[in-house]
């Protein structure tokens, strides 16, 4: 199997390539299962944090453990954005991804007895990977809509071309084959 | 409006669930960890003291357990690997199976990435949950582990519920309500 390698801080993995289209070949990065990596990244990202961040927002699923070892080092509370309803919600923030990953249409759920607890709060968007930006762009309408002011951007890896401007720690190529 | 809660101790703090109706006849006290650092770091410290010597690795289920997995195993050492509700398109010989699930009363897919086996085959497993309620993800997920080689030497959970069980190590307890 084809690898490359990446490294945050002093941690460095050799990750599977996979061909997402003809063509195109991307080192697939997961960090949920990697305590090491994870506190790396999260080490890393804490000191790009705003000082008047009040909390972090993120969604589920990978990012989740990225959130919890930031909030454990930083000790600034995280919200979990859905993407499924879930059947305890109650009156749920909405949002649309719009999402160029071959089509497939994608939805954002925050219940609101999260949301609740945004308003009027600085917060930091917390991503393992960004790529177009556009699931990104979907957290921040999240946050806008639940009355939330977005203090920075980050992510522990950046792929490809982001419409937004982000905070990150890697870059991981897309790799052209011909 | 006053909303219904049910106070609880976990590892020394104390939280107010809510309780919240989900289905025709049945309401939970509602334990979102997710979020709750505290939470999940004295949860995770509690369970460690109690994990037997012999486990190998903890396996948990997306998506709320998934915090406290990460702080076990940073804390005992052991890896985690996380069954996902979905296939994904990038995993390696995935074996899934089907659960009901209480929360939602339906299906649900409990899936293992072939590049993780390795972790579990010959392996003994502890699951780490954050409530075990009727069972079925635990009786789902054991399924599956034993299915790739895998043997399930214990159960951890923050909170049984319902029905008291000696199976689960656990924190605490939650009774099911009936809706009001």
């Amino acid at each position: 199997m084809e690898t490359y390698p990446i490294t945050i801080g002093k941690i460095t993995r050799h990750v599977p390539v996979v061909e997402t289209l003809p063509g195109v070949h991307i080192p697939l990065v997961e960090i949920m299962g990697d305590v090491e990596l994870v506190q790396a990244a999260a080490e890393g990202l804490v000191k790009h944090l705003p000082p008047e961040t009040d909390a972090l927002l993120t969604l589920e699923t990978s990012p989740i453990v990225l959130a919890h070892a930031m909030s454990a080092i930083c000790g600034k509370p995280y919200v979990v954005v859905r993407r499924k309803r879930r059947p305890y919600m109650q009156d749920p923030i909405i949002q649309e991804v719009e999402s160029l990953t071959l089509g497939v249409s994608e939805t954002l759920w925050l219940d609101s007895r999260m949301a609740e607890k945004l308003l009027g709060q600085n917060v930091a968007l917390v991503f393992d990977v960004v790529s177009s930006g556009g699931t990104m762009r979907a957290l921040e309408k999240v946050a806008q809509k639940a009355g939330a002011n977005v203090v920075a951007r980050l992510a522990a890896f950046h792929q490809g071309n982001s419409k937004l401007p982000v905070t990150f720690l890697s870059e991981i190529p897309i790799l052209q084959t011909a | 409006m006053a909303v219904k809660t049910y106070p609880v101790e976990i590892a020394g703090l104390r939280r107010e669930l809510p309780v919240v109706q989900v289905g025709p006849d049945v309401a939970v006290a509602l334990f979102n960890m997710l979020g709750d650092t505290e939470v999940v770091e004295r949860a995770a410290a509690a369970l460690a003291e109690r994990l037997p010597t012999d486990i190998d690795t903890l396996v948990t289920p997306e998506v709320k357990a998934v915090p406290l997995a990460h702080a076990l195993s940073r804390l005992s050492g052991k890896p985690y690997v996380v069954a996902r509700k979905t296939e994904k398109p990038y995993m390696i010989n995935p074996v899934s199976r089907t659960v009901i699930s209480i929360t939602t009363g339906k299906p649900q897919l409990l899936v293992l990435d072939g590049s993780d086996i390795p972790l579990i085959k010959g392996k003994r497993v502890a699951i780490v949950d954050d409530v075990v309620s009727t069972g079925s993800t635990l009786k789902g997920l054991s399924d599956l582990i034993s299915e790739v080689g895998g043997q399930v030497g214990a159960v951890l959970a923050v909170f049984t519920e319902g029905s008291p069980r000696d199976d689960v190590i656990a924190l605490g307890h939650l009774p099911l309500f009936k809706p009001e």
